[in-house]
C-alpha cells in the first residue's frame, strides 16, 4: 500500500515538473509570500484621477510603463511612510539593474482627498523619491480604480475630529505596460525581494 | 568636585552612552527611534524595544511628551483586508520578556510635533507605567 502511494506521488511529481517546464519559465514565479502573479492579467478600464502636479491621471498614464500602486493617506504615521521608504529603495535597486527604472513608475494613491491636496501630495511623495507620483480624486473616482484592483478603503471622516481613522489595503499593486492588472506584492515588504521579483517578471514579459 | 576627577568623567561618559536608551527599575528601553517624515506632516511614529526585566508583569498605560501635542499607543492591524490602527489603552509586558514596537506593528502615534524634527535630532518621550513609574526615553530621529 505504502509503496503504491509513494510511487503515485513520485509519478505525480514528475508529471508536474514536466508540465512546469512545458508551461514556460513563469513557473519560476510561483506564488509566494512576496508576489502573487495573475495567470490571466485583466485589462483595466477607464478611470480618472488627478496627480500631484494637477495633471489628469487616467488609464493612458498606466500604459507604456510598469506601475506599482499603493493606496494610503499622508496622515498615516506607520504603514504608508514605511512602505514608501521600501518602495524608494526598491526603485534604487531596479534603477541599478541593466533594465534601469525608466519604464517603471511608482504611484501613491491617496484615499483622503479631504486633507491630501495636490500640493500636500507633492511635498509627501517628493520626500521619498522625486520620481514618485501622488494621485487622488473624489470618492467615486478613487473607488473606480480601487474596485478594479480589488483594493478596499474606508475613511471614517467625522466633522470636528481632526485625526479621523482611515483604513486601506496595504498591498502593492502591479500593472503592466499594457495597462493590465498583473500581480500584487503583499506586506511585509522588503526592497531587495520586491525588486528581484519584479526584474525577473519584467524580463519574462519582454519589457 | 575637581574637574580632573576620574569619577566625574566616568559618570559623564556613562550618561552620554545612555542617550538613546533608558533604564528604570527593571524596565529597559533600547533602540528608541522616530521616523523622519516629509516636511509639514503632523503625524509621526515612534518605535522601540521594551524589556521587562522583573518577575512581575508591567503595564504601560500612557505616554507623553513636551515635543508633541499628544502621544498614543497604537498598533497597526489588518481588518477586512485593510490596514488600520487600533488604539491600545494599555499594554502588558510579561515578566522577563521584550515587546518590540516596530513598523507594521506597535508604535507610538505622535501628533503635531512642536518643532520640525530631522534625522539626527533627539526628542524625549515619557513612558508611564501602572504603579506610578514614569520612564523618560530619548528617541532618536532617523530617516
Amino acid at each position: 500500500m505504502m509503496a503504491t502511494v509513494a510511487l503515485a506521488a513520485m509519478l505525480a511529481g514528475a508529471w508536474l515538473a514536466a508540465s512546469d517546464r512545458e508551461n514556460d519559465s513563469r513557473a519560476r514565479l510561483l506564488p509566494d509570500r512576496v508576489m502573487t502573479l495573475f495567470p490571466d492579467p485583466k485589462p483595466l478600464t477607464a478611470f480618472a484621477l488627478t496627480d500631484h502636479q494637477n495633471r489628469v491621471f487616467d488609464l493612458s498614464r498606466l500604459k507604456g510603463k510598469w506601475s506599482l500602486l499603493f493606496f494610503g493617506f499622508t496622515h498615516c504615521p506607520d504603514i504608508c511612510p514605511t512602505t514608501l521608504a521600501v518602495l524608494a529603495r526598491a526603485r534604487d535597486h531596479i534603477a541599478k539593474s541593466t533594465g534601469g527604472a525608466e519604464d517603471v513608475q511608482f504611484v501613491f494613491i491617496s484615499v483622503d482627498p479631504n486633507r491630501d491636496t495636490a500640493s500636500r501630495l507633492r511635498q509627501y511623495v517628493d520626500y521619498f523619491d522625486t520620481t514618485f507620483l501622488g494621485v487622488t480624486g473624489n470618492d467615486a473616482q478613487i473607488g473606480n480604480l480601487a474596485r478594479q484592483l480589488g483594493a478596499a478603503y474606508q475613511v471614517a471622516f467625522t466633522p470636528g475630529i481632526e485625526n479621523y481613522p482611515v483604513y486601506h489595503t496595504a498591498t502593492v499593486f502591479l500593472v503592466d505596460p499594457r495597462g493590465r492588472y498583473h500581480a500584487i506584492f503583499t506586506p511585509p515588504f522588503d526592497a531587495e525581494t520586491i525588486s528581484r521579483r519584479f526584474k525577473v517578471l519584467r524580463e519574462l514579459e519582454g519589457g | 568636585m575637581r574637574w580632573r576627577n576620574p569619577v566625574f568623567f566616568g559618570l559623564l561618559f556613562t550618561l552620554t552612552l545612555i542617550a538613546a536608551a533608558s533604564e528604570g527599575p527593571g524596565i529597559s528601553v533600547r533602540d528608541a527611534w522616530v521616523r523622519e517624515t516629509p516636511p509639514g506632516m503632523t503625524m509621526m511614529a515612534g518605535y522601540m524595544a521594551l524589556r521587562n526585566n522583573t518577575s512581575r508583569p508591567q503595564v504601560l498605560v500612557a505616554a507623553g511628551s513636551s515635543g508633541f501635542e499628544t502621544v498614543m499607543i497604537h498598533r497597526t492591524i489588518v481588518k477586512d483586508g485593510m490596514a488600520g490602527m487600533a488604539h491600545a489603552s494599555q499594554i502588558e509586558l510579561i515578566p522577563n520578556a521584550s515587546l518590540i514596537f516596530a513598523p507594521g506593528g506597535y508604535h507610538l502615534m505622535l501628533t503635531n510635533p512642536k518643532r520640525t524634527l530631522r534625522a539626527g535630532d533627539r526628542v524625549d518621550i515619557n513612558l508611564e507605567f501602572r504603579g506610578g513609574l514614569v520612564l523618560p526615553v530619548a528617541f532618536e530621529v532617523r530617516k
